[in-house]
């Protein structure tokens, strides 16, 4: 790459491309429009792939540029590719172009098919955007961008009531987190006085964390109880956007959009998006040990919870949702222990294998007509071979059983968790590996669970008979990614001896939080590679994971969940219900607001504003008007001349006194 | 000596022309009492050595303009009924109280101030000294009243005509 | 020996007494005649102020103004006596309390 300016045509092709589809979609017919989108994100991937093969070998690209200045802070626009971000490149557009050609067979028939790519190219370019900023105002107009796409597209069929306010959920939870993120940035614009990560990182190499702050918002404390501050907020934001305890809520209902939609946005890229940003600043949080601490709680915790959830739901779609969920706790949990590579390595693959299980899933319903829940599937094995055979394979990739890419990347999660250190509390380590390791148990048991319902066994249901595959515009883009579900696992090569390949790659970027992480009170593993010992534990699990779901749903033992959920139904209806968590925010958080929003508006709005102010101005002016001017222009000559002489007699006076 | 008696004499007669004006009920005695008290300040302003504007006050007050009130009050011949009893309404009272306020202000201002003594010529206000004054300070105004008369006279011929 | 100021007292008076007519008697005539009681106050201020001035020589200037103010006094009863023969004629009356058409 010769001239960074050109790194500009990477998020604009697709903002470009949202541009034409969103103006003139109605009049350029179906095959332009599917023409015009995919093109946008093919042409992006071509320079992402440019930029990457570049900064792979040599040093990262800048381009600077200035959105505006206003005093002494300068908010810049410029854009960063360093290998960090390379790769998210490559996820993005490439995926992003998978799935793009995926809709155009899916999205075929719907009328706001325009509408479809227009929002799709537009969440592509935000991403970029985000993925491609050198300071934090910038990736946070990404950050609402997909944001804004995101309740765009899940509330894409807006006439259904009930999708439309999914949407709606899912950008006021977003929001929540954003209200952390914004304070986040502003405390690190009043501690640094600049919000670009090579500058902030410049100045934390040259600082020490027990330093002392004598000046500014934060004088008296010690930097790194102010980063720690700073990195919980920004924790906040993570938690929204990733999708983690407390702010996960959003993204089950998000299902209510169409399925490209779960499998790009919250499989693949918007959500990752919350993992990018801790990455990006893991020199910030090197300084907050406690801070991490904590994210690896909230991600081990995640992990398992959401996994939990994901046993009893039945909806196909439902499944992956949770099953999202709990896999970005693992990306949380590796940042929470310091293995930052990790943590990108696990996005990756998770972006393969979850973008295909959606896709797969899509076909599924795009061929049962419209069915989700999997109780009425069953047999699809043999009637959607070819997608039967791409999900097969993600679902290996998941849930770890052979050793292929999502293996490798949770067993690196798991491994530097165990081989981490925490002096806060020494325990902890043991106790994430544990919950990771159970988390893993689940996962395996509820994907064999999804996999043995729809496509073993027998149909349930007349649609499931008739099921039929997709076009060859849903297949393709399957058969890439069960390809590249198996081939990530390079990444994380060699496996002993010497640091993974992902590892040293991004050691650039994390060296330097990794070292300061080292001789604080959470310690990163440091072990080159992961012990054979972890290695047969994690095959050990997936497969006790598998056998227990096909024993209990293709075996012997079928009848058994059904009687189980009889005989403990308050067990059964706490899973099935998430634990009624959306229910206790519904009643703590959401009523005591609306209670409080209409008493406000009853106070304030009805009665001071339209009371006091707009009908009692009204009122003092009425009766001004009729008590104190009307009987002043009553015709009565000696009235006027009694005022006049009043007014005279006052002139009088002060003239003369 | 004789200017103190002559002027309160004139002053009394001025001030009690002026009290029979507002108390009367009768327009016709209110008119009467105004040309004694015009009569007592022409008699004040030959104490004040203002020869020409004495005579003008007899001949053009108290000859013209209050002979002209005398002749409207004739015309209108108002009975005593029409004439009615006056109320004392609350703009009234307001007015009154304004009019004895500035009264009451002009009158401690005038006594505060102090004069020089002032010595005048024999000529000082005679008809010839206040017409050089009027044809050359105040040609102006000289003119300006003619026009000013030749309005009111069609003025008051249009308005009261009625039909022309 | 008469101090200037006593005849400004004298004229104080009677403008009083003049604004007092104005303000509180109902008769058109009277209040017409205690204007005229008004403006003679004023001219009686000015030739006091001609004869004895504050400052300087005493000078014709306010026997002239006095002249001017007698002459608009004339022309101003003039007119406002066949204003009010025009009233009397239309309304009937002359009483201001009956005179309300500039109401409102």
């Amino acid at each position: 790459m010769h001239d960074p300016s050109a790194l500009v045509w990477i998020p604009l092709l697709p903002l470009l491309g949202a541009l034409v589809c969103g103006l003139f979609g109605p009049r350029l017919g179906r095959a332009n429009v599917n023409l015009v989108a995919c093109a946008a994100v093919a042409g992006a991937f071509a320079l992402a792939l440019l930029a990457f093969v570049s900064v792979a070998g040599g040093p990262a690209i800048t381009w600077a540029a200035t959105w505006f200045a206003v005093g002494r802070i300068h908010i810049g626009a410029g854009l960063l590719v360093d290998r960090l971000s390379g790769l998210l490149l490559l996820v993005v557009t490439g995926i992003g172009f998978l799935i793009h050609v995926y809709s155009t067979g899916y999205m075929a028939d719907d009328p706001g098919h325009w509408r479809y790519f227009a929002y799709l190219n537009l969440f592509v370019g935000s991403m970029l955007i985000l993925v491609l900023a050198d300071n934090l105002v910038l990736l946070f107009v990404g950050w609402e961008g997909v944001g804004l796409c995101s309740y765009l597209l899940i509330g894409f069929w807006y006439d259904d009531a009930a999708k439309a306010s999914a949407g709606r959920k899912a950008f006021v939870v977003n929001r929540i987190g954003d209200f952390g993120f914004g304070l986040a940035v502003f405390a690190l614009l009043a501690l640094f006085g600049t919000v670009e990560f090579r500058s902030i990182a410049a100045e934390l190499a040259r600082a020490a964390p027990a330093e002392m702050l004598n000046q500014g918002l934060f004088a008296g404390w010690h930097l790194s109880a102010a980063l720690t501050l700073i990195a919980l907020l920004f924790v906040l934001g993570v938690t929204g956007k990733s999708a983690q305890i407390p702010l996960y809520v959003w993204l089950p209902d998000a299902m209510a959009g169409p399925t490209p939609v779960s499998a790009l946005i919250h499989a693949a890229t918007m959500v990752t998006a919350g993992v990018y940003l801790m990455c990006r600043l893991s020199f910030l949080f090197a300084f907050a040990p406690a801070a991490l601490t904590v994210v690896a709680c909230i991600g081990a915790a995640t992990a398992i919870f959401a996994a939990a959830i994901a046993f009893a739901q039945n909806d196909i779609k439902k499944v992956l949702a949770y099953s999202t969920v709990s896999q970005l706790g693992y990306m949380v949990l590796a940042v929470g222990v310091g293995a930052f590579w990790a943590a990108i390595f696990h996005l990756i693959t998770h972006a393969c294998f979850k973008a295909l299980l959606f896709l797969g899933s899509g076909s599924v319903i795009h061929g049962l007509g419209g069915e989700q829940d999997m109780r009425q599937m069953g047999g699809l094995g043999r009637r959607l071979r070819h997608t039967a055979i791409a999900f097969g394979v993600a679902t290996v990739a998941i849930t770890g059983v052979l050793p292929i890419s999502g293996f490798f990347s949770k067993d690196a999660i798991l491994g530097a968790a165990l081989g981490s250190e925490n002096r806060f509390a020494p325990w902890l380590p043991a106790a994430l590996y544990g919950v990771g390791l159970a988390a893993a148990l689940g996962t395996a048991f509820y994907m064999w669970r999804l996999w043995a319902l729809t496509f073993a066994g027998q149909p349930r249901s007349p649609a499931a008979e008739h099921a039929h595959e997709s076009p060859a515009s849903m297949t393709v883009p399957d058969d890439v990614l069960a390809f590249l579900s198996i081939v990530t696992l390079a990444l994380g090569l060699p496996l002993m001896g010497h640091e993974p390949f992902l590892k040293t790659f991004l050691d650039p970027i994390f060296g330097a939080a990794t070292n300061t992480l080292l001789t604080s009170a959470v310690a990163p593993a440091s072990e080159l590679g992961t012990p054979w010992a972890l290695y047969a534990v994690a095959i050990a699990v997936a497969w006790a994971g598998y056998a227990l779901a096909y024993w209990l749903y293709q075996g012997g033992a079928r009848g058994v969940p059904a009687r189980l959920a009889a005989a403990f139904p308050p067990g059964y209806r706490l899973i099935a219900n998430k634990f009624y968590v959306d229910e206790i925010y519904q009643a703590v958080i959401v009523k005591p607001l609306w209670g409080l929003a209409r008493t406000l508006w009853r106070l304030l709005d009805q009665g001071l504003i339209d009371l006091v102010i707009v009908r009692g101005s009204a009122w003092v002016v009425a009766t001004i008007s009729a008590y104190v001017l009307k009987p002043l222009q009553n015709g009565d000559v000696q009235r006027y001349a009694a005022v006049m002489a009043i007014g005279a007699t006052a002139l009088l006076w002060w003239v003369l006194r | 000596m004789t200017e103190t008696v002559l002027f309160w004499l004139f002053s009394i007669l001025a001030v009690g022309g002026a009290a029979g004006v507002v108390l009367a009920s009768n327009p016709v005695n209110g008119a009467m009492a105004l040309v004694g008290s015009f009569f007592a300040l022409a008699g004040l302003y030959l104490l004040l050595s203002a020869q020409l504007l004495a005579a003008l006050q007899i001949l053009v007050y108290t000859g013209a303009i209050m002979v002209l009130f005398l002749f409207v009050i004739m015309l209108l011949n108002l009975s005593p009924q029409e004439l009615g009893r006056d109320r004392l309404t609350p703009a009234r009272a307001a007015g009154a109280l304004a009019a004895l306020g500035a009264t009451g202000l002009l009158a401690t201002t005038f006594l505060r101030l102090r004069f020089p003594p002032a010595a005048v010529s024999h000529q000082f206000g005679t008809v010839a000294s206040v017409g050089l004054e009027l044809f050359s300070d105040f040609t102006l105004p000289f003119e300006a009243t003619s026009l000013l008369l030749l309005a009111a006279i069609l003025g008051a011929v249009v308005v009261a005509k009625g039909k022309l | 020996m008469v101090a200037p100021g006593q005849y400004l007292v004298v004229a104080a008076l009677l403008f009083g007494l003049g604004f007092l007519g104005v303000m509180v008697r109902r008769n058109a005539l009277t209040i017409f005649m205690s204007i005229e009681l008004m403006l003679n106050a004023a001219n009686l201020t000015f030739l006091t102020f001609a004869r004895h001035p504050l400052h300087g020589a005493p000078s014709d200037g306010g026997n002239a103004i006095a002249f001017f103010v007698i002459a608009v006094a004339a022309a101003e009863a003039a007119v406002g006596l066949a204003v009010v023969i025009a009233v009397f004629r239309s309304r009937g009356s002359i009483n201001v309390d009956e005179l309300r058409s500039l109401r409102g």
